[in-house]
């Protein structure tokens, strides 16, 4: 038995380490520990309601919007505000739109490309088109330069790498490219928002303003630019390179549960009318379930906190003291993670305390079970296009997570414009109602369940004498990187590790294709 | 070759090297027909390009975002042909043994500028380690080794969000935690403040630093004063509607369709010392307040606890009539350096600030300016 330790796991959002197991070129089990712990639970307590979104979506500045979103709709939930103005929807939809525009694209090429395109093999490319020839040019000068900058140390002579030099070349095109293209949806959401990441235009009961016809028509000009470069560039990207790494089907299939609170809401609010409905799937079972915010439940026994703090808890009931760290399993050496070994609390779902796997994989697979047409034709499409049409089950898999972000990132740019058409239609209409007052003098309790890029993201929040009395946020990571739970059961990426071959355990490259693919 | 001629920025074309030196000229305030000369020079000086060594400790990662978000250069440009992105967690290809060898080789080198983004545990140190290092190891190891020491965002700068009381985990700024738990008794830290941190701001910091072979002029805080020396209060471009006395009231009405000043329903904007009204946002897109929401004060130390409520008027202030923005500032007990705040409205009335270098080393420009502590 080898031990493997990846600390730090790059080409993430947060400070992250995997310790796995590895016998005879699998790995046979596995630990993730999150390796950072700021408090925010702490620290938002007993703070003005209608302010703390600005704490919130401080938890990440990755994915900023959705946490914007479920804290201000935990409040109005809280304050009684059951449903959002119309025009507000539109307008938080299309700040979702840009986010969502520009996180997916930025995952696909910039933290996960260079598990799977070789850059210093783009020198052997044979380019006939003078763009190509001076992307070459240019990684053979930063090459023959000795300052590799980002490309420095990485595992380039693996033989896991797959893709013919010409096609390491375009990708490595297409990774510039997409530097430049992902500003597009951050600028559109800046537009409207007045900043990119760190929006300012939400506010409890609303947004604080409606846009000007030509901010509107702006937003359409950038989200078009990035549906033309998801349709032309990200989509065939993914279909040149699946037929190369097919063995990814093969491996990273984890829990088989899957849990979306979904996000865009449709003009009914419903969240199982969503373009991503709410949903659940349980056991590896392609059948569609209700999914409950109240069904969330938290435990300890194996995170820095003591153990009476989650034990089974509702996200609300779970204190985050008292902090009881005891401390960071050692890198070297045999021993192994035991007792208490992550900031992360293990969140499980129901009564059966299943971990989840949540993601564009949970939002993608329920959508089409829920028979979106839009993405049912994309799935089928895309199973098609890697010889496995008609087999879905073949996505619970690293492949499935891949393919299924490229999916979702379709689906909301095939969308962004028509959120905007619908607000200049209300523009149109007269109905521009973008903020009701709340009341906050008397007491609630509210809660709100919608996906961040990475997944299901619920924050819940319970105010009393016009302060937070507490304060929990669920992020995607809480669930995937769940630790062990306290019956010992793995959270998703540790059971999606097992059985992920390592040709090389001092060069895991297939450990990270595992964990990036689930954007953690 | 053309790229060959600029071996050090590879790829770029004579020709494009000095149109991107022109746009980085304008960033640090040069202008005229030297400047882009200037900046050429300063940079074809250099025997390699510069090496940036960046730290991601209690952070969101939204400083990082935000650098991809540069424009002059573009991000391509800035990681792989300005500078030489040599460790960024969130960027870098290598991982795990392999990105902390990347690490020790540049930090041994001592040929490189140093980054920080987020705050540093130093309540429960082991509330941030990197690669089994805690953020206070590393932190002292590289800048102890660095050639400058820049803390971008409001984290690094002043310990940020997760210093919110009670600061569960005793998260500093990293001036504070040099001088308080590393026995660092005068530190030199760039401060880069902001929520999230500029990714324009870096750039422009670095290369006043390449480009003059020193660092810019600092106020009390560690911010440089060419960026930070005004009030966004005083740029503000509702700031006519403040002077009227026409206030957006309720989020939505009347007054909030005109564009009116924000004040009433929280705007610190007359207490927060940043460019953004000026440089705005994502390619000058916008910024906070053209959204409609108040400024929040992020530029300003500890202004999780000192500007909030946020959306509550900031108290003290007199309001229209026969007020100086300098008197507001004064009220607020945030610029207590009236020479500073002179200074900069007499800059901006010359329309110097922005357009010239800014004038080094006047003791008069150095006051207390203590966000209200």
């Amino acid at each position: 038995m080898t031990k493997v330790v990846i600390d730090p796991i790059t080409r993430i959002e947060g400070h992250l380490r995997i310790t796995c197991t590895v016998e005879n070129g699998k790995v046979t089990d596995a630990w993730n520990t999150a390796t950072m712990f700021r408090g925010f639970e702490i620290f938002m307590k007993n703070r003005d309601p209608k302010g703390i979104w600005q704490f919130a979506q401080r938890i990440c500045g990755v994915c900023p919007t959705p946490h914007a979103f479920n804290s201000v709709r935990a409040v109005e939930t809280a304050m009684g505000m059951d449903k959002m103005p119309d025009s507000a929807r539109l307008i938080r939809n299309m700040m979702e739109a840009t986010q969502l525009g520009y996180d997916h694209i930025l995952w696909f090429y910039q933290l996960n490309g260079f598990d799977y395109v070789n850059v210093p093999n783009a020198l052997n490319a044979n380019p006939t088109t003078p763009s190509l020839k001076a992307v070459q040019a240019q990684v053979k000068a930063i090459v023959d330069s000795g300052q590799l900058g980002p490309f420095a140390n990485m595992y380039w002579e693996h033989p896991g790498y797959k893709l013919p030099p010409d096609m390491d070349l375009e990708i490595t095109a297409h990774y510039l490219q997409a530097l430049e293209i992902q500003q597009k949806a951050c600028d559109a959401g800046a537009m409207l928002g007045g900043r990119y990441p760190m929006i300012n235009n939400y506010v409890p009961g609303g947004v604080t303003q409606m846009p000007g016809i030509e901010e509107i028509e702006y937003y359409k000009s950038q989200m078009a630019d990035i549906k033309a470069f998801i349709d032309t560039v990200m989509v065939p990207d993914l279909l040149a390179i699946a037929p190369y790494y097919l063995d990814l089907a093969t491996f990273g299939k984890g829990v088989g549960n899957f849990l979306t609170w979904g996000v865009l809401d449709e003009k009914s609010q419903d969240p199982y009318d969503r373009l991503f409905p709410r949903g659940g799937i349980f056991d590896g079972k392609l059948e569609l379930q209700k999914a409950d915010l109240n069904e969330v439940r938290q435990y300890t026994k194996h995170s820095w906190y003591d153990d009476g703090v989650g034990a089974g808890k509702h996200p609300l009931d779970v204190g985050q003291e008292p902090i009881n760290f005891t401390k960071m399993p050692p890198i070297d050496g045999e021993a192994l993670p035991e007792g208490k070994y992550d900031w992360t609390q293990a969140v499980r779902y129901g009564k059966e305390d299943r971990p989840m796997e949540v993601g564009p994989l949970a939002q993608v697979l329920v959508a089409y079970l829920s028979g979106r047409p839009e993405v049912k034709k994309l799935v089928d499409d895309t199973l098609a296009a890697v010889g496995q049409a008609g087999n879905p089950a073949v996505l619970l898999s690293n492949l499935g997570r891949v393919a299924a972000r490229v999916i979702k990132a379709k689906v909301n740019s095939d969308n962004a414009l028509r959120w905007a058409d619908e607000l200049l239609d209300n523009i149109g209409k007269g109905e521009t109602n973008i903020y009701n007052e709340l009341d906050f003098s008397k007491d609630g309790t509210g809660q709100s369940g919608w996906d961040a890029p990475r997944g299901a993201l619920a924050h819940y929040t319970k105010i009393k004498g016009s302060k937070i009395d507490t304060y929990a946020a669920v992020p995607p990571s809480n669930w995937n990187l769940s630790p062990r739970d306290d019956k010992g059961v793995r959270g998703p990426v540790e059971e999606a590790l097992v059985g992920t071959p390592v040709a090389d355990p001092t060069k895991p490259l297939e450990i990270l294709r595992t964990v990036h693919t689930f954007d953690p | 070759m053309e790229h060959e001629e600029m071996s050090l920025f590879p790829g770029l074309s004579r020709r494009d090297f000095l149109k991107t030196c022109g746009a980085l000229a304008a960033v640090i305030g040069l202008s005229g027909p030297m400047a882009a000369p200037k900046v050429a020079n300063a940079l074809q000086q250099l025997a390699k390009r510069p090496s940036i060594v960046w730290s991601c400790f209690q952070e969101c990662l939204g400083c990082s975002v935000n650098l991809l978000q540069s424009r002059k250069p573009g991000p391509a440009n800035l990681i792989l042909q300005q500078i030489s992105l040599d460790y960024h967690e969130a960027v870098m290809a290598a991982a795990g043994s392999q990105a902390k060898k990347s690490f020790h080789e540049i930090v041994d080198s001592k040929d490189f500028y140093y980054i920080v983004e987020g705050g540093i545990a130093t309540g429960i140190p082991d509330a941030c380690t990197i690669g089994g290092m805690t953020s206070m190891e590393m932190c002292k190891d590289a800048y102890q080794k660095a050639k400058a020491t820049i803390a971008i965002g409001t984290c690094a700068c002043y310990g940020g969000i997760q210093a919110a009381k009670p600061n569960p985990t005793g998260s500093k700024g990293v001036t504070a935690f040099l001088k308080e738990n590393a026995g660092i008794s005068n530190p030199t830290v760039i401060n880069s403040p902001r929520c999230p941190g500029n990714a324009d701001d870096t750039v422009a910091i670095l290369l006043y630093a390449i480009v003059n072979k020193k660092l810019p002029e600092l106020d009390d805080l560690g911010r440089p004063k060419f960026l930070f020396g005004q009030l966004v209060h005083d740029n503000c471009e509702r700031r006519g509607h403040f002077d009227a006395g026409e206030f957006v009231e309720q989020f939505g009405d009347q007054g909030s369709d005109n564009g009116w000043c924000l004040y009433k329903v929280g705007c610190k904007g007359p207490v927060a010392y940043a460019p953004c009204p000026k440089t705005r946002w994502n390619a000058n897109v916008s910024w906070p307040v053209a959204a409609g929401g108040p400024c929040i004060g992020c530029s300003e130390p500890e202004f999780w606890d000192k500007q909030s409520p946020f959306y509550e008027k900031a108290p003290g202030i007199r309001l229209p009539g026969d007020i100086t923005p300098t008197q507001v500032g004064v009220a607020l007990g945030a610029a207590t350096a009236v020479g500073i705040g002179a200074h900069f409205v007499g800059q901006a009335a010359t329309g110097r600030l922005f357009k010239g270098a800014p004038v080094e080393g006047k003791e008069e420009d150095t006051g207390s300016k203590e966000g209200g502590k």
